[in-house]
């Protein structure tokens, strides 16, 4: 791919001279972080191809931190005037909010980096002809409709996105960060004797091997499976049963329900584990942590967009709370360290605490064990989608389930919600299953994000179905 | 800096000058200055300009696309000839007819009000300090969580090879807070309040106080009582559960791809006679209103559900074309799966002002219609609904139960689940008072027999 003629990055000492030209003398800090991303995005549906868009953006992103308040710009311009004129706005709207504060806002402090970080994939998106790109998309739509007659419409989508940043702050820091992402999407509607529904498949990784273990026919017959068995699928029961929640759904609650509440910034508004650190809010059998280190998901970052280096966040050690996930402000209000958990999505943004790879660690019950002993329930095998309150209220939507009779999974159950507080929910974990596998999803928190979760299969001994029987 | 038209011009004659058989380009975004407060306090303060240009080029029904955010003359030519090249490696859509033709614009009033260009970040600090203060001061257990104010201005300027020339702008002043309420070991869910406004007319501390009243009567919790019960939702509960369902198979891409559950279904009801609904990109002071859509389409109203009855659904050029009824002023651009700004993304179809006719009803009468069910305010999970089957399973959060008549207390945990095809078939009453939340202007709906699932 051919960026648009845009192809330099400015040098971070023209970002560093600007910051300094710029910055207020009563600013305590400012950081300038500059990006350019080159991007490929497709979707086909129903065969035909719509728009193919390549695409090079670039632009700046200043922060100012004075007296106590912050103040944000973002420039589309990566020239030192341009960049200085935004960062004098930043300083300006920075003491515009400094009127009002009360309780100053403070950063703690980290070692600055002088670095250069290239992300390590197989191939490399930008190395991939378009015309391959679009074949093997075009590939997967097909290969869902030959899948079954009863598929009746199939929307595929892919993007890769390739970032280079600069962060240059008043510190000293000069971070250059490479980020990639490719990403596939497949919905697919199916209709059988006048009943309609529909199921979806996200996949992802940092490099276009993701097709390797992922090829068309292999995809449509995941995603073509889970739509045909809603087909033969009826309403779940509406109440509360015990629960295995498969691999996939882990994640999402892993996520949602307990990863959203220990975001620094939502703890100090009042989340549900405000005030819990230390306390044991679930059973022995719960380990969760959002970590920056598995290099295979989404998250998996070096440094955080402040510059703070990546680690593993344990947030529940065997049932007590340990940890939340900080950037350098909450960090510094709570007197904790910060976590490497800063991420912007581009440059149109300052950076908020968001999640990276989020997990349940696994243990060592086999699947049947988890199964075993109940008598009615259901297993929840993939989500639609997920959602949080602050209070801990939670939902996950629920695509594909299966009854669970005796021990044993029985027939499928479709569309249905499963609810609860978090804290309620956790004390019920019973069992945590093998293996961790990830999912790759996208976070809207205001702003949108590439993230990923996941887990082993997990029993819960109580869960609230919100079932339509 | 270069007139938006202009950079237009001049993508639109290199595409074509490349071989295009068709092209258009569009300059749109925006600037917004915006403060916000976390935990009762002035925290940001921000200025962002995002304005870009984005270039559809049409080779014997390839389409390319491609975009830039940055607006110079050289640049724009880059553009288009990187979206003509997209093209020639793009493959032929066969339904592909052309680009839209030039139709009559409606004269716009009320949806640019050039107080909100000159309001500064001086004065939004005073009044989200005031949203906060108030919504503290109303309880001592009130928590003002996170609140903005924000003053956005939005232009599009676009041109197009059939003869499309428009430019529109527009303003909207938002504030919004969300509060918290603790007691003891009690806490309410996040509870927000939003006022958006074409018209610079901010009244900071009644969104406070809304959201603070909000949370402290959910610390009022009780239990829920699970069964089919009558149950009145609010606009922001309804813009939810419809937005992912109804609102779909509404649109015209749906119908024709076979997955609209109202898919030849035009001229049958498929409602409550009770329900109308219309959408209108013209109303008078509605947020999404303008003088023309993402393709310069001019806006208008369409009449979808007329006392039940199908009547129409929603087009942009591509499938107005595809559907044979042209295209009713529908296209829109931003968001998507990657959440992109409106230059970095294709038309394609959503509502504008959604519009529910109002009923009669004051809220008391509606409370009193219930009789003995719930009262949701909000809901959480309508996103996971399946727009497909209409199937939807959501936590009702904040909701109240309704006794005799009378919100008794809040009901945390509930779920409320069922078909939203089925749904709309069953409204029992409608409110006098209409309200925008998003898309939807409508007024508070109680539906019958919605089924309520408890622990």
């Amino acid at each position: 791919m051919k960026p648009l003629g845009l192809s330099f990055m400015p040098v971070s000492d023209t970002l560093r001279s600007a910051l300094e030209q710029a910055m207020d003398v009563r600013a305590s800090y400012g950081e300038i972080r500059a990006q350019q991303t080159a991007s490929t995005t497709v979707t086909v549906r129903d065969g035909s191809v719509e728009a193919l868009s390549q695409a090079v953006e670039s632009g700046a992103a200043i922060r100012i931190l004075l007296n106590g308040a912050w103040g944000f710009s973002s420039t589309n311009s990566l020239e030192k005037k341009g960049v200085i004129q935004a960062a004098k706005e930043a300083c300006r709207m920075a003491a515009a909010a400094s009127m009002a504060v009360r309780e100053p806002a403070r950063i703690a402090e980290v070692k600055t980096v002088t670095e250069r970080v290239k992300v390590r994939v197989k191939t490399d998106p930008r190395s991939v002809d378009v015309s391959e790109k679009l074949r093997n998309l075009i590939d997967l739509n097909k290969s869902c409709f030959a899948s079954d007659p009863r598929v009746r419409s199939v929307t595929v989508s892919y993007a890769d996105l390739a970032t280079d940043q600069t962060l240059v702050t008043s510190e000293g820091t000069i971070l250059e960060q490479e980020k990639l992402f490719v990403w596939n999407y497949a919905w697919v509607t199916a209709k059988e004797d006048g009943h309609l529904t529909s199921a979806r498949d996200e996949i992802g990784a940092h490099g276009y091997e993701l097709f390797e273990s992922n090829r068309p026919e292999t995809v449509a017959q995941r995603v073509v499976g889970k739509a045909l068995n809603q087909l033969r699928a009826k309403p779940a029961k509406g109440g509360t049963y015990p629960c295995v929640l498969g691999k996939n759904v882990v994640g999402v609650f892993a996520h949602e329900a307990v990863g959203h509440i220990c975001e620094a910034d939502l703890t100090l508004a009042g989340s549900a584990v405000q005030g819990m650190l230390g306390k044991r809010i679930a059973g022995e059998a719960v380990t969760i942590a959002d970590s920056a280190l598995l290099s295979e998901g989404f998250g998996a970052i070096k440094y955080d967009d402040e510059g703070v280096p990546g680690e593993r966040t344990a947030l529940i050690d065997r049932g007590v709370l340990v940890g939340l996930m900080h950037n350098r402000e909450t960090a510094a209000k709570m007197s904790a360290k910060p976590t490497g958990n800063a991420r912007a999505q581009d440059f149109r943004v300052p950076p908020l605490i968001r999640m990276r790879n989020t997990y349940f660690e696994p243990s060592d019950h086999s699947f049947e064990e988890l199964l075993e002993g109940i008598d009615h329930g259901y297993y929840l095998e993939s989500f639609r989608g997920g959602q949080a309150n602050l209070d801990g209220t939670f939902t996950v939507g629920i695509q594909n389930a299966f009854e669970i009779s005796r021990g044993e999974l029985g027939l499928p159950v479709r569309n249905l919600g499963i609810s609860g507080n978090t804290l309620a929910t956790l004390r019920e974990v019973e069992a945590c299953g093998r293996g961790l596998e990830l999912e790759y999803g996208r976070c809207g928190k205001g702003q949108f994000m590439f993230q990923s979760s996941g887990g082993p299969p997990v029993r819960v001994r109580k869960i609230l179905v919100g079932g339509t029987d | 800096m270069t007139q938006p038209l202009e950079v237009c011009e001049t993508a639109l004659k290199t595409a074509l000058r490349l071989g295009a058989s068709e092209a258009e380009a569009a300059v749109l975004g925006g600037t917004a200055v915006s403060v916000d407060v976390e935990r009762g306090q002035v925290k940001t303060s921000s200025r962002v300009t995002d304005v870009g240009l984005s270039v559809r080029a049409i080779l014997q029904g390839r389409i390319g696309f491609a975009y830039s955010n940055r607006l110079t003359l050289q640049q724009a030519a880059q553009v288009a000839k990187a979206a003509a090249k997209a093209a020639q490696a793009s493959v032929r859509d066969e339904k592909w007819s052309s680009l839209p033709d030039p139709g009559a614009i409606p004269s716009m009033e009320g949806t640019f009000d050039p107080a909100i260009t000159r309001v500064t970040a001086e004065e939004m600090v005073e009044m989200v300090t005031a949203m906060a203060d108030s919504a503290a001061q109303f309880d001592r257990r009130v928590l003002p969580a996170f609140g903005e104010a924000s003053a956005s201005t939005h232009q599009l300027a676009i041109v197009n090879s059939c003869g499309i020339e428009a430019e529109d702008a527009g303003t909207v002043f938002a504030l919004s807070l969300g509060a918290m309420a603790r007691s003891g070991s009690r806490v309410s869910p996040l509870c927000s309040e939003v006022e958006l406004s074409r018209r610079f007319e901010p009244n900071p501390n009644r969104v406070g106080l809304e959201a603070a009243r909000l949370a402290v009567s959910s610390l009022n919790a009780g239990p829920t009582e699970p069964g089919s019960f009558p149950v009145l939702f609010d606009q922001r509960a309804l813009q939810a559960l419809l937005g992912f369902t109804v609102v779909s198979s509404l649109r015209g891409d749906m119908v024709h791809r076979g997955r609209s559950a109202y898919a030849g279904k035009l001229g049958e009801l498929i409602a409550s006679e009770h329900l109308s609904l219309s959408d209108d990109g013209t109303l008078s002071g509605g947020l999404l209103s303008g003088r023309v859509d993402m393709e310069g389409v001019p806006k208008r109203r369409t009449p979808l559900i007329v006392r039940g009855e199908l009547e129409s659904f929603l087009y942009d050029n591509y499938w107005g074309r595809v559907g044979g009824r042209g295209s009713t002023g529908n296209a829109a651009r931003g968001g998507g799966p990657l959440r992109s700004p409106g230059y970095a993304t294709l038309p394609r179809i959503e509502p504008t002002n959604m519009v529910v006719e109002a009923g009669v009803l004051s809220e008391e009468e509606l409370i009193e219609e219930v009789k003995n069910g719930y009262y949701v305010r909000d809901v959480q999970g309508a996103h996971q609904s399946n727009p497909e089957s209409g199937e939807f399973s959501v936590v009702a959060v904040p909701a109240f139960r309704i006794v005799d008549g009378e919100v008794r207390h809040s009901v945390p945990g509930a779920m409320v689940v069922g078909n939203a095809y089925d749904l709309v078939r069953r409204i029992r009453a409608l409110g006098k008072e209409s309200r925008q939340v998003g898309f939807l202007v409508a007024p508070k709906v109680v539906f019958d027999d919605v089924r309520v699932v408890a622990a």
